[in-house]
Parts: structure tokens; sequence; C-alpha cells
């Protein structure tokens, strides 16, 4: 990605509460069209960030850019260049829809008959047509999520931050949401998505960016997020008998820890569970070097049905982050940042 | 013990602002009595200086229960509807009537704390004599709870209807308002007009409605809107109705506390322009501003903001502002017009006072309730966030919500502007008196406005935004009146003119000749006191959203 691709912008980002550090020097880049996942669990430091960029907070130290434009002293600019979606609706009572839209149309000073037919554009575009004439605040969660995403698209930013938009919504306003991302991403708008319904993020972002404790821990395509994970892979051991579990949980973890100790290789984890007849643990092995142990466990008298390999998906991969805590590896920014060629492959 | 009680009780009690108010109450009581208590030895064997104790004591509790108890109540079920807890109350073992009666019993007992904090001032003022125990104190108290009852029981029927916790406290202390002043006039009316057979009957029985008659009474004093004679006893008319009112009101809201208080669908969002011909004809004829024809976008020349206050608000619709200025215009043509019919006793000034009153007490309901939540409503609602995002700045989105409340404000006082015309062709000499005098409620108005604005941009929740400036305004508004009432002692002239300069409606009064206020000379001081505080206001109110628009 060339410096000119780069839409969002983020270097050595710091927020500190006098001893609290909500942000650590988070540094990032997002280009143009690309849908960013901010992952993390609740008080990482996600809606800090986001605040940052859309000007309605300072950082301690560092910077952040949109467009060009410095998110903390270029707020005019910021203001026309992004539109946000924070968390709450921001409802109005007795307003209809298309009087809220128009109202925030008028704040941005778009003009009367420009406005109307922007109302109607945004409205389609976030499904919402049919829900012109309600009322605000007799809309469903759903309903306010679409023209949320209606109101942030009033004034056609090139740049949209939506603080979990999958928030509350049913399986299908998900998957409509989803294929709204997707059409955003597809007008080139550049998106920075926060969402806990990882699986949702999964199949629409590019990038995905994991946070925890303020810290960037993860940080780059979803591919190469997951080859690093993948270092480290589950596997499952399907047993007959539920008094087979914790025989063979101790075999395989003294196997392992032999094995591991061998190869200087981290320790193993081993639980098992007697209600599913199932060993499960994590290793940085290689096949060659795991392809033993089942001989080892038919050696030792255990019958086992199945032995098998855990398919890693986000959820995995931000858990694995996760519980890495400050011992984590952190990622390197530029590193990890796509080919803009690929931007919506991995929609 | 029921567990609802239990919470509310010590919810209530758990709020520091209770534990400051009840400590400010304690002292402020007990300062009263301990500057009023004689300095010299002599005994004061006529009970005069001890009824003058007792009468600002008694006065002071009055306005205590009328300021602090309702915002309470009125919170009681909204809060609890919007929070969802109110589903999980009605859906556990707990009936109907133990949730009524915990919520209710929290609030009386907190507003008993009230009365409490009163006990060592009420017994200071009994050591000093002159007043009997059963029916001076005893019932003194015994009429301020019943009102308690009252404000309680109206709160929480009030809350069961109201969809937002703000809606419920500025509903609830309209109400309060309404039950304490308006239901006087009727009575006072009359009084000018001579005995009208069986409204006389009404008016008598409204007047019950407010505790001031029965107050009143109980301190020794002819009642507002009274005959002079004493007719009936106003304090066993008082307990009566009250009695019957607060009994209607929990039967009332007992009836609610089931499936019907969740039973309502979402609007539909009827649109006339959607409608066949003859409803769109129809609604042409029954509406001069139909509220559900589709809106063209905000004008570039309007601020936005403003426009969306409007909007935003259930009775800011332009029909409802329609039909609120006609009713201030007809009632303003009649009162006037009576005059010009020779009814027996009413003179131009009375009229004029009436006028007057009724604005003030307009301005003072409707204020409050517009200019509160300019900025806590936008916080609670996540609109503030949204506000800031846009290219508008804080000085536009504050000046549109000024403008949105002082557009009201300006119809109001402007549809009561026909009465004071037909004054002056009445009384041609009288154009001087009633020019000031609108110039005293324009400035009434705005401090009221600025007060309002000031006060409830000092809170996040608007509730607590809408009973603060509540509170204040009517202290403002309320206290001076106090003043006024206890003339003759112990306040002395100068005390009295000082207390009447404090807002302009004293001025106004006076430039009428109201009697009373017709030896007050309160112009033009009162119009730069005015003019001060709410300059002071204002800038209080641009420092709060300075603030708020910082990053943070």
């Amino acid at each position: 990605m060339t410096d000119s691709d780069v839409v969002v912008e983020i270097n050595e980002l710091t927020k500190r509460y006098d001893e609290f550090t909500a942000l650590d020097s988070l540094t990032m880049q997002v280009g143009k069209g690309q849908i960013l996942g901010f992952i993390g669990p609740n008080g990482a430091g996600k809606t800090t960030t986001i605040r940052i960029l859309v000007g309605l907070s300072k950082p301690t130290s560092g910077s952040a850019r949109i467009a060009g434009a410095d998110c903390l002293t270029e707020s005019r600019k910021i203001k026309r260049l992004v539109g946000y979606m924070p968390d709450d609706f921001g409802r109005y009572n007795n307003m209809r829809v298309s009087e809220y839209l128009d109202f925030f149309g008028a704040a941005y000073g778009i003009g009367r008959s420009a406005r109307n037919k922007r109302v109607d554009e945004v409205l389609e575009i976030a499904g919402a047509t049919h829900m012109k004439d309600l009322f605000v605040d007799a809309l469903s969660r759903g309903m306010q999520q679409r023209v949320a995403i209606a109101r942030t698209l009033m004034h056609d930013p090139q740049v949209l931050i939506l603080d979990e938009p999958a928030n509350g919504l049913d399986p299908q306003a998900r998957i409509d949401m989803r294929f709204m991302l997707l059409r955003l991403a597809e007008m080139g708008k550049t998106l920075i998505v926060t969402s806990h319904i990882l699986p949702e993020l999964a199949r629409v972002c590019d990038l995905v960016a994991m946070i925890t404790k303020g810290k960037l821990r993860a940080f780059g395509t979803l591919d190469d997020i997951m080859k690093d994970i993948q270092q480290r892979r589950t596997f499952e051991l399907l047993l007959l008998k539920d008094e087979q579990v914790k025989r063979t949980a101790d075999l395989v973890t003294k196997w392992l820890d032999q094995q591991s100790a061998a190869e200087t290789l981290g320790k193993s984890d081993v639980t098992g569970a007697e209600a599913e007849t199932m060993v499960r643990f994590s290793t940085s092995l290689s096949d060659e070097a795991l392809a033993p142990l089942l001989t080892h466990l038919i050696q030792q008298g255990e019958v086992v049905a199945q032995f098998r390999e855990v398919a890693t998906d986000l959820e995995d991969a931000f858990l694995s982050v996760a519980s890495g805590g400050d011992h984590q590896p952190q990622f390197k920014a530029s590193a990890a940042l796509p080919k803009t060629a690929d931007a919506g492959a991995g929609a | 013990m029921n567990p609802v009680i239990q919470r509310e009780f010590f919810g209530i009690l758990r709020s520091p602002r209770s534990l400051v108010m009840l400590f400010v109450l304690t002292v402020v009581f007990s300062v009263a009595v301990l500057m009023r208590w004689p300095s010299d030895a002599s005994a004061d064997l006529s009970g005069l200086q001890s009824m003058e104790v007792f009468r600002i004591f008694g006065y002071g509790l009055l306005a205590g229960v009328m300021f602090l108890v309702p915002a309470f109540p009125a919170v009681s079920i909204v809060n609890e509807k919007n929070d969802g807890t109110l589903e999980l109350l009605l859906n556990s073992p707990l009936s109907a009537g133990s949730i009524y009666f915990g919520k209710i019993s929290g609030v009386l007992l907190f507003s008993v704390l009230v009365l409490l904090s009163s006990l060592p001032a009420s017994a200071a003022c009994y050591a000093m004599g002159g007043i009997a125990f059963g029916s001076g104190l005893g019932l003194l108290y015994l009429v301020l709870f019943l009102l308690v009852i009252q404000y309680a029981t109206l709160g929480m029927l009030v809350s069961s209807y109201a969809q937002t916790s703000d809606a419920a406290v500025r509903i609830t202390y309209s109400a309060v308002f309404a039950l304490f002043f308006i239901t006087l006039i009727p009575r006072a009316f009359m009084q000018f007009t001579g005995d009208w057979g069986v409204f006389k009957v009404v008016g008598d029985w409204i007047r019950f409605l407010s505790p001031l008659p029965a107050i009143m009474e109980i301190m020794g004093q002819s009642d507002v809107a009274s005959a002079g004679l004493k007719e009936s006893s106003t304090t066993l008319g008082f307990i009566v109705v009250t009695i019957i009112t607060s009994v209607l009101f929990a039967a009332k809201t007992l009836s609610r506390l089931n499936y019907r208080i969740f039973d309502q669908s979402r609007a539909q969002g009827v649109i006339t322009d959607d409608q066949e011909l003859s409803t769109r004809v129809a609604r042409r004829f029954l509406y001069v501003v139909d509220p559900q024809r589709r809106k063209a976008g905000i004008p570039w020349f309007l601020n936005p903001v403003m426009v969306k206050e409007f909007r935003c608000r259930r009775f800011g619709r332009m029909q409802w502002l329609l039909r609120l200025i006609a009713f201030c215009a007809v009632v303003s043509m009649v009162l006037t017009s009576m005059t010009a019919l020779g009814v027996k006793g009413l003179g131009v000034t009375n009229i004029g006072a009436l006028l007057v009153v009724l604005q003030v007490m307009l301005v003072v309901i409707l204020t409050p309730s517009l200019a509160s939540g300019l900025i806590s409503g936008e916080l609670d609602s996540g609109g503030w966030a949204l506000l800031r995002m846009t290219p508008m700045s804080a000085r536009q989105v504050v000046t549109g919500k000024i403008l949105s409340v002082i557009w009201t404000l300006v119809l109001v006082l402007m549809a009561t502007v026909p009465g004071y015309v037909m004054m002056i062709m009445i009384q041609p000499t009288m154009v001087v008196e009633v020019q000031m005098v609108l110039i005293c409620l324009a400035w009434t108005a705005a401090y009221v406005l600025a007060v309002s604005a000031a006060v409830g941009g000092m809170f996040r929740s608007t509730a607590v935004s809408t009973t603060m400036s509540y509170v204040v305004v009517i202290a403002l508004f309320l206290l001076p009146m106090i003043v006024w009432l206890r003339r003759d002692a112990p306040f002395g002239r100068d005390t009295v003119e000082i207390a009447l300069m404090s807002n302009p409606v004293g001025a106004a009064l006076s430039e009428l000749e109201t009697p009373g206020f017709e030896t007050y000379n309160l112009l033009p001081a009162a119009w730069w006191v005015a003019a001060v505080i709410s300059a002071v206001m204002f800038f209080v109110l641009g420092v709060q959203v300075w603030r708020l628009t910082r990053p943070d």
C-alpha cells in the first residue's frame, strides 16, 4: 500500500487518565475501501481510540490522521470526512425518520433540495426506505441501526466509524448489516467497525486489529493473523469411556512435556472433559513430531475413537491473543498491511 | 418487610442529594426560629411573637414539601419501566398492590424525614408559648402529611403514564403548581364578580385543592381568595378533598400496574399525504397545520437545532402552539371584555393584575419544562455526541435551542396583547402602565429562561435538571411573594421592596397599582436586577457548554 492509499493513520497513540493507561502506543494504518475489524474485550481501549479519531477525545501523546487531516487540530475537516455511529443511537422523540435525517443533513449544511434527494439515497443504501415516515422513538433496535447508518452517510463521508453496528440484531438483520458494510466498502468508503460478534467481522473484514488493555496485540489480514495463531494448534482426542479421560490426559501431558523439552518449545495445555469423553490439547509441535502420540496412547492400552485437529477461527485467534496478555509479542503494523489490490477479497 | 419499601427508601437515602437536603432543611428551620427568638427577658403574653416564628416555619415547611416531595414519586414508576425492572417486579410473586404500597411507602418515609427535620424548630416554637398543640402544630403537621400523600399519589399517577422521566417531572411539578395556585383563581375571580350561586360552591371546592388557604387558616390569617368572612373551615375542606383525591390517584395508578402499562403498540407513522382524498380533505378542515403531513426540509435561513427542538416536543408542534396561543388570546379577551361590560367590582387594574399573574404562572410553568433540558436532554439521549460531530459550533447549537424557547414564549405572551389593547381602549390613560407591564413580562420570560437553562445545564440527567430548575424558579418567584404577604410583620417596607425587586413581577403589579403593591417603587431597579441575573446565568450556561464541547 502506497502512502496515498492510506486513509486512516494512527501513530504511537497513547491516552492516559492519571495512572491508568487506556491506550498504549497504538500504531496502525487503514487503506481506502478497506474494512478494519477492531476487536477487544470490554474496556480494552476501542472506544477511546474511536473517540480520538473523531475528535471527541484528546490523546496524551501520538497522532492520528484521517485523509491527511489531523484528528486533534483539524476537527472541522474531520467532521466532514468522518461518519460516526456511536453505540448509543441518539434518539430524538416525536421525530419521523425523514425529519431526523433532514435535521442532520441541515446540520452538515446540505441544501434543502439536495438534502431531500440524499435522504432517499441513504435510506435506500441502508435498506430503510420503508421506515421514512415512522417515528424514530418507535423503531426496533435493528431498525434504529439501519437509520443510524443512514444518518452516518448523510454527508457522504470518506470514512465510516461504526461502534458495535451488529449489537442486538437478529440473525437476518446481521446478514443484512454484513451486506451493507460490503456495499459501503465497494463504494470506496473506509470502514472501522468494532464488534463483539467475531464471526460477523471475520466474514467482512480485510484487516483485523486486536487490542487488550490498551495495547495492540495483533494487526493484519485475517490470514496473516491465523498463520501466527496456528503456530500453536489445537487437537482433540475422542475416547470411548469417561473413565479414560483423566488417564489419557495424564499420558498426553507427560508425552507432550517430554517432546516439548526435547524441542525447547513452550508448555502444552491439556484439558479433559469427562462429559464429552474428550481430551483437548494445544501445542506448537509439528505434524512429524506429533504423529507418534497416537501410537503411544494405543501402546498404553487406550482406545481412541477420533484424533483430529480443531479448525481455528477469529474467535480462537482472539482468545489466543487475549489470553497472551502482556507477554504476547506485539505485531508490527506496517508488516501486517495487506495489498490494496486484495481489498475486499477477504469478504 | 416489603422488599420494595426497603429498596425505595434506602435508594432515596443513599443519594447524597437527599442527605444534603435533609441537613440543609434542619439548619434552615433552626436558623429561621433562632433569628426570631426573643432577645430580651420580657415575656410576650399575647403570643404574637411566637406566632410570627410559627408562620415563617409553617410556610417554610409548606415550600419544602412542595419543592422536594414531587420529584421522587414522579420518576419512581417511569424509571423502572424504562430500565426494564418493572417487568421483573410485575413478573415476581409481589402483587401490584404491594409494589405500589412499597414504592409509595419509600417516598412517604422520606417525606416523614423531611417533616421530622423540622421537629427541633417546631419544639422551640411550641416552647415559646402562644401556639396550641392540637389546633396549631398538630394540625399543621396533619395537613402537611396529607399534602405529602396527595403529591406522592399524584406523582406516581403521572409516572405511570409518562414515557420519560423528565416528562414525568415536568408534568408533576406543573400539576403541583396548578393545584397550589390555579385552583385559587376561580374563587378569587368570583370575589370581584359577586355570588354566582352554584359556581361559588364549585369555586369553593376547587379552592380546597390548594393547601394555601388551609395553612393560612392554621396560621391565624385570613386566607387568600376568601370573602373576608369565615364561611366554612378551609382546613376541613382541604382534608376531605385531599383524602378523596389521593384515593382516586392511588386507585387509578393501581389499575395501571399490570400489562396495561406496557400494552402500547408502536406508532405506525401514518401520513396524511398517503391517505384517501376524503381523509385528506377532512383533515384540511380540522387542522390549520396538520401534524401528520409530510414536512418540507429545514430551510437554509433557519437554525436546524431550533427546528429540531420544536419537532421533538410533543406539544412543540405548530398545531399545539396555535391552540395554546388561541387559548391565551381568548382568556385575555374574555377577562378584559368583562370590564367593558361593567361586571360588578371588576376594575381595569384588577383585570390587569389577574392577567399578569396568569401570564407569570404560564411562564413559570412552561419555561423550565422547555429550557431545563437543553443540554441534559441531549446528554441523556446520546444526541450530544452526534451534534458535536456535525460542523455546527457549540454557539449555533445553543442559540438554536434558546431560540426555540424564546419563540414559544414570545408567541404565548403576544397572545395576551389583545387583552391589554382592550384595557387601553377602556382606559386610555393606561398606555404607559401597559407598556411598562409588557416590558416587565418580557424581562420575566428572559429571567426564567436564563435561570432554567443555566440550572438545567449543570446536571447530566434530564429528570434532575428539570426538578432543580423548577425548584429554583418557583423559589425565586414564590419567596418574594411570601415576604410580601408578611409585609406588615415581621418584614419592614424596605425588606419587602428589596425582595420584590428580585424579579420583575412585583414591578408589573406595582405599575398596575394592584392593591398591596401600589406603594413600592420598583422600576427601573427590578429591570436591572433581571438583566444582571439573566446575563450571569447565560454566562454560566455558556461556560458549561464550552466545557462540554472540549475534547475529553
